[in-house]
């Protein structure tokens, strides 16, 4: 299990490695500069030189890109180009508000998409199936922002039974916080819970055919009993693996669902540093995000071996 | 002589040659009562002073009135003390920094806690703040303005002159001062020219006569907060320092800000208890939050995005008339732009009418093919406006043998600016012109900004948005002169000696009377070479809820709610 863990600790490390130096360079062949965002369209071109100058972004880029990484292994994060701050100032606070939503939705949607995924498959091809497959599929199609503006409309306004905007005052208590953020985690459950249905219905359908899942009914094994011990077990071994992926979503990639409800979270951040060219941010926060999908996924694979005995048996060989 | 006559008189005894031309001009009716009002408190009455002659002077003439406030006046009315008022402004898009901030967001946040040496409301007219009072010598080259004493800081500190001369020398500073200041004063006031006497009198030496500096120098130039003397503009962020009637609390980046009432505010104390900013990256967030009762103000909103307000029984909206506009520029020195038939017909082809009421619900003024908004008071409403007429067009068209051809229009996708451009080639097409559309982000197509780097500078066709100025100058000179200095925006690579020479005569005229008789000339000019062309001046729009009152907007985006307050 050790030489597991290292081994999926160095591949991370290399991930991560790539990634900033994709980030890196990819930002960099976004039009413009950072001093023409900073001072805007109708600045003199003297002033946009010197400001670049000022923020060091007039330097190569190699030698941009290493001040940053060495800072990085100092714990020195750097200073936000757009913002004039440390960018663990604005990181920190995103990266909580992210874990909370992100948290809260996963809360919601594990339970309730493994449940149905497993109904739809105890139920195969009647109209209970027919309904969750076929109304998850067509939830999770519409657009995030429309289901996100229907909520707002029907709860929000109509009902006014939870706030429009995700974010709540400063000291609020855990529920008052768990209230705001019901419907931007709500826009997510509908948006996660088709898929992740799917994926365990398929599991459940393929372990419900399995030899082993035939053996055990035929040893007279009550049904409840061979649907925990045998069925789920390897049914949810695709599904585990479909959670993790969704984390760096979930973390880094809803920028649309922060915007709508006005959450300051990762996404935005990110996004906003990406327009801005504001690199030290851009690289730090993918790098945040990244690391929380590597985490995600090494715990996936942990699920997976403690779930499959296969698999433990082949890593401890 | 009665009584009112000799006040009068010993007022006009003590007053400049400028402010008594304004005064000559009034009584004798050549301007309305309204311009009276901005002319006045722009070269330094005050506005009780000038209400008074006003009334003394009689005159004014009736109608004519194509200057001032917005459609719809602030709603105002009764309130109750105290309360928090939340608003809800766009996302600032950098950090706050008075040298930095270019945007309406960093704008609203400036504007929180400093005051200016006067405040542009939205009739144009100019509210004494840090400046009491302010004067011109004979011919508009020096401006003397005298600072309110008795007002401090945030800190403590009390204000003097020099933190007002530091101010404007670190704006003008050509190594890193503010490049949006300096895009009103560059040319106008230069390093060097301030100077200040004592802790009481500000001077500025002028680099040529302008009868519109006070304007310049004013909040309708929102970069030109008054900061301590010693303070670096790059720390303000952490302290927000000014002299305003509200003063931080806190401030989160990309969240919001909260401020609380100054007590030892030198004026009337600020309604409210407080008043917090929450920050929005797009405008559909913001209507919902006031609609769903979380925010009771939004500072600005578009009539494409925010329909549901100008309806919306439980919201006032407050419309200020604008200068703000889009710019569709054709490059005259290539074709198929060279001859100014074809540019014409471009012009000739739009229904603006058609523009204002479908872009705009009637939120805006028809343009007329030059930068004189029917806001302006020099505007000379008296010149011809440009009409749709698709016959004409097609014959000057055919007159400079153009009759079909393809042209790219380049331009960026933000505001509603991809379906003006839309409707721009429904219009072109009429006539036999096909446009090929080119929308790409803001950043691709303002690029460096800088010739031959640059779609916006570079492209033969472009539209391009302009925000409010509460006075045409930079509109007459960065996008239209033949200097290279001077036109650092000319997309349409237009060169007029002629027309060079009237802008000159333009901004130097002290009154409005020289300034009008010019403004006729260059909007013919224009009219007649049409470099560009100017379709409508839309209005500032924000929204308050119904039980909100006397709240105010400028159409530089910045708001002062230090009288509103809530009816319930």
């Amino acid at each position: 299990m050790a030489r597991f863990l290292l081994t999926r600790l160095g591949l991370a490390a290399i991930t991560l490695f790539l990634l900033s130096v994709i980030v890196f360079f990819g930002s960099q062949v976004l039009p413009g500069n950072v001093a023409r965002r900073k001072l805007g369209p109708f600045a003199d071109q003297a002033a946009v030189d010197q400001l670049n100058h000022q923020l060091g972004t007039d330097k190569p880029l190699y030698e941009q890109y290493w001040n940053w990484i060495s800072g990085l292994f100092h714990g020195d994060l750097g200073t936000s180009l757009s913002y004039n701050l440390p960018v663990n100032q604005l990181i920190g606070p995103a990266l909580v508000h992210s874990l909370k939503l992100a948290a809260f939705a996963f809360v919601m949607v594990v339970p309730l998409a493994i449940l149905g995924g497993v109904v739809a498959a105890l139920k195969r091809d009647k109209l209970t199936d027919r309904v969750i497959t076929i109304g998850g599929l067509s939830l999770t199609v519409v657009p995030e922002f429309v289901t996100g503006i229907i909520l707002i409309l029907v709860f929000g306004l109509w009902l006014d039974l939870f706030p429009v905007s995700a974010n709540a005052p400063d000291g609020s208590s855990i529920l008052t916080q768990l209230h705001y953020l019901f419907l931007p985690a709500l826009t997510l459950v509908i948006v996660l819970f088709g898929y992740i249905a799917r994926i365990t219905r398929a599991g459940t359908i393929e372990s419900l055919d399995a030899d082993y899942t035939r053996t055990a009914v035929l040893k007279g094994l009550p049904r409840r009993t061979v649907i925990r011990r045998h069925v789920l077990r390897n049914s949810l071994l695709p599904t585990i693996a479909v959670i993790a992926t969704q984390t760096g979503y979930l973390i880094g990639g809803l920028v649309v669902i922060e915007t709508l409800f006005n959450y300051p979270g990762m996404g935005r951040l990110i996004f906003t540093a990406a327009q801005k060219k504001d690199f030290p941010l851009l690289e730090t926060g993918v790098l945040i995000v990244g690391i929380v999908f590597l985490v995600a996924t090494l715990l996936a694979d942990l699920a997976y071996s403690l779930l499959n005995p296969r698999i433990r048996y082949a890593t401890a060989e | 002589m009665d009584d009112t006559q000799r006040r009068v008189d010993a007022i006009r005894k003590d007053r400049s040659e400028l402010e008594n031309h304004i005064i000559d001009e009034y009584a004798a009716g050549k301007i309305t009562r309204r311009e009276f009002v901005r002319r006045g408190t722009v070269v330094g009455m005050s506005i009780p002073l000038v209400s008074f002659l006003a009334a003394a002077c009689g005159g004014g003439g009736g109608g004519g009135e194509t200057s001032g406030a917005g459609t719809t006046p602030t709603a105002t009315g009764q309130v109750q003390a105290g309360g928090n008022i939340r608003v809800a402004l766009i996302q600032p898009t950098t950090e706050p920094n008075p040298l930095l901030v270019q945007d309406e967001g960093g704008a609203g946040l400036l504007g929180s806690t400093g005051e200016f040496l006067s405040f542009s409301n939205e009739k144009l007219e100019l509210e004494p703040r840090i400046a009491e009072s302010w004067e011109p010598n004979d011919d508009g080259t020096v401006w003397t303005f005298k600072i309110r004493q008795g007002v401090t800081f945030h800190n403590g500190s009390p204000l003097v002159a020099n933190d007002v001369k530091e101010t404007f020398d670190k704006l003008i500073n050509p190594d890193g001062g503010s490049a949006n200041a300096q895009s009103a004063l560059g040319g106008v006031l230069s390093p060097g020219g301030i100077e200040a006497p004592d802790d009481a009198t500000v001077v500025f030496n002028l680099d040529a006569a302008n009868g519109n500096f006070p304007t310049l120098v004013s909040s309708a130039n929102y970069n030109a907060i008054i900061i301590p003397a010693d303070l670096d503009p790059a720390d303000w962020g952490k302290t927000f320092e000014g002299t305003g009637p509200f003063k931080l609390e806190s401030f989160t980046p990309k969240v919001g800000a909260k401020f609380v009432r100054n007590d030892a505010y030198w004026g009337t104390k600020a309604n409210p208890d407080s008043m917090e900013l929450k920050f929005y990256d797009e405008e559909g967030p913001m209507i919902l939050a006031l609609q769903g009762d979380e925010v009771d103000f939004v500072e600005h909103f578009s009539v494409s995005g925010g329909k549901a307000l100008l309806n919306d029984p439980n919201v006032n909206v407050i419309a200020v008339k604008a200068a703000t506009h889009r710019e569709l520029h054709m490059r005259t020195d290539k074709e198929p732009f060279t001859d100014k038939r074809v540019r014409q017909a471009i012009a000739l082809s739009i229904d603006r009418q058609a523009l204002v009421d479908g872009l705009w619900e009637g939120q805006a003024d028809i343009g007329n093919d030059s930068p004189f908004a029917p806001l302006y008071p020099s505007t000379d409403t008296s010149v011809p406006q440009r009409e749709q007429n698709v016959d004409q067009a097609k014959q000057l068209l055919a007159d400079a043998g153009m009759t079909s051809f393809t042209v790219e229009l380049n331009t960026w996708n933000g505001f509603e600016i991809p379906d003006l451009a839309q409707l721009v080639k429904q219009y072109a097409a009429a006539i036999g012109v096909t446009i090929n559309l080119k929308i790409t982000d803001a950043g691709t197509y303002y690029g460096d900004g800088v010739f031959g780097k640059s779609t916006w500078l570079d492209s033969v066709m472009g539209i391009t948005d302009y925000g409010h100025r509460p006075v045409p100058n930079v509109y007459l000179t960065a996008p239209l002169s033949g200097d290279p200095k001077v036109g650092v925006w000319n997309s349409a690579h237009f060169k007029n000696d002629q027309y060079d020479s009237l802008v000159k005569q333009y901004v130097a005229a002290l009154d409005i009377d020289s300034q009008k008789g010019v403004a006729k000339q260059i909007e013919e000019l224009l009219l007649d070479e049409t470099p560009i062309v100017f379709p409508y001046f839309y209005y500032f729009l924000s929204a308050a809820k119904k039980n909100l009152l006397n709240t105010t907007s400028a159409a530089t985006g910045q708001f002062d709610l230090s009288k509103a307050g809530f009816t319930s």
